[in-house]
């Protein structure tokens, strides 16, 4: 028989929380389990983002090989872009894996798994879901099932809100529907391994992070808003005491996240700056937009310009190079000579005071074994992911406090976690270094198949 | 005309099966609406052709909104 696995991914959570105890003490028995078990610092994959990392952690391959880069991708010579969904994962799961080997398996919430595929055993797919009007189980009909439990599935709120009091409320009312959802599915349906990602960490770090770690620069203890985190924390932490003694008894329990994070110390006017620098020519007056104006393809000169970026959390910067794009001006001889050029002025790029930023610009072929898709030709981290690029234009200075988009806290880190609790004792306990996350899959598989083959 | 409804016969094994079925899932009343879900579910295509261009515009306005874009 195989070892039964139930894998609780807790998106975007950083070892400070779950191995240092910034966690307002909320994760009481979560802690215990990762105390009785192994943990590593999990690394995560470039670029350090829900799309891809988790599709890395389940199916063992690099951004590069999945060619996928984020969410968003631009096909060469167009300016606009599409995204990606479970269609464009072309590498097999983990979960499809154990479904060949005649394994039972769930999957809940992991991104993005939307519009759902057959499978040995049961899915709900993410928070890349159009709506719950769309069919987002597999199978179909499981997904009247869950509504009967709970109403309609929550696939998402809006974070992004000066009213923190609803984003609040909608998110502790996203978790609790989650979590009624897979308690129902874990304990009454068939599974060996059952893979659940929750979304409304990642939500409620963003949306709270100022209010709860004080290493953050703009730090404020807020009667409720502090408490929301930890809220968060605590009903998961309950959620899985009450489930963990349900499930059976040989259950390797895995916790593990996709990225870390960290405050946010501003952002930085990508597009703005590559005006100002002679890369990017446009064809209207900056200075007369509206602060948070999308660059538009009708507002590039393109016959001037060498370059142009897209914020998020990291920046993918476009090479206007002839033969490849519809108004390319770069000659493809001098493509190597401007990249380099780009990269250094990139990489040289100061803080609003002078003071130096650990920026990296890296081609994708730096970064991967293969790249395959639709990748970028410069990956830009501004120093080391603590300013956030910001694409919009028609802002009076390129160093902003807040996000462009709207109201944030926080930004991706580097590390996270993954922990195992084995209660057959089978693992060394510990600390037991870094894990990188295009690992995890060939390491949950030994923990899967090894009873199985043995 | 629309919500017309039409009488179907299927074999009586099937259908015990049928109420078997939702009386332990729980997500329909009747085996009548079980059968027009799946029906429905079969002849949409949805699944097979992915994301409409309306449900890639409901995305993307969402990920904008969350900032990943």
């Amino acid at each position: 028989m195989p070892r039964r696995l139930f894998f609780l991914g807790l998106d975007s959570l950083p070892p400070r929380v779950l191995y240092e105890g910034l966690d307002g003490g909320a994760f009481q028995y979560l802690r215990g389990l990762v105390r009785e078990g192994a943990r590593w610092v999990m690394r995560t994959c470039h670029p350090p983002i829900t799309v891809p990392a988790w599709m890395v952690m389940f199916t063992g391959k690099t951004p590069g090989e999945l060619g996928v880069y984020g969410f968003r991708h631009r096909r060469p010579g167009e300016f606009g872009y599409y995204i990606v969904n479970s269609g464009y994962i072309k590498a097999p799961t983990i979960w499809d894996e154990a479904s060949r080997r005649g394994l039972r398996v769930g999957v809940y919430g992991v991104p993005p798994t939307y519009p759902p595929r057959p499978l040995h055993g049961f899915m709900v797919t993410d928070f890349t879901t159009p709506g719950p009007e769309k069919p987002y189980t597999f199978p179909p009909w499981l997904r009247r099932e869950l509504e009967a439990l709970t109403g309609p599935t929550i696939f998402d709120i809006v974070y992004r809100s000066e009213d923190k009091d609803r984003v609040a409320r909608d998110l502790l009312r996203m978790l609790d529907n989650h979590l009624r959802q897979v308690e129902y599915l874990a304990t009454r349906k068939k599974w060996d391994a059952f893979f659940y990602v929750e979304i409304s960490v990642d939500r409620a770090h963003h949306a709270f992070w100022r209010y709860f770690d004080p290493e953050h620069p703009r730090y404020e203890e807020h009667p409720r808003y502090s408490r929301v985190i930890p809220e968060v924390y605590r009903r998961i932490d309950e959620w899985l005491e009450r489930l963990h003694p349900r499930l059976p008894k040989d259950t390797v329990l895995v916790v593990a996240s996709d990225h870390g994070i960290k405050a946010m110390r501003g952002a930085f006017t990508i597009n703005q700056w590559l005006a100002e620098q002679g890369y990017l020519k446009l064809r209207v007056d900056p200075s007369s937009l509206k602060p948070g104006t999308d660059l538009g393809e009708d507002m590039v000169d393109w016959q001037g310009t060498i370059a142009w970026a897209w914020g998020g959390y990291y920046s993918r910067v476009f090479v206007n190079l002839k033969g490849r794009e519809k108004h390319g001006v770069v000659e493809p001889r001098y493509y190597e000579e401007t990249l380099e050029m780009l990269r250094r002025d990139l990489e040289s790029i100061r803080g609003p005071r002078g003071e130096e930023w650990a920026n990296k610009a890296y081609r994708p072929s730096e970064l991967y074994p293969e790249v395959n898709g639709d990748p970028p030709d410069l990956m830009l981290y501004l120093d080391d992911l603590n300013w956030r690029p910001a694409g919009t234009l028609g802002w009076p200075a390129n160093y902003l406090e807040e996000n462009d988009r709207g109201p944030d806290d926080a930004v991706h880190d580097w590390h996270g976690v993954y922990a195992v609790y084995d209660p057959e004792g089978t693992l060394e306990r510990g600390e037991r270094g870094v894990m990188p996350i295009e690992y995890i899959k060939a390491h949950l598989e030994q923990l899967i198949f090894s009873k199985e083959e043995g | 005309m629309a919500g017309d409804k039409v009488e179907v016969r299927i074999s009586r094994d099937l259908y015990e099966k049928a109420r078997e079925f939702i009386e332990e899932t729980g997500g329909f009343k009747s085996v009548d609406e079980l059968v027009e879900f799946l029906l429905q579910e079969v002849l949409s295509g949805e699944e097979e052709a992915g994301l409409t261009q309306e449900d890639e515009e409901k995305v993307k306005e969402r990920l904008r909104s969350l900032g990943y874009l």
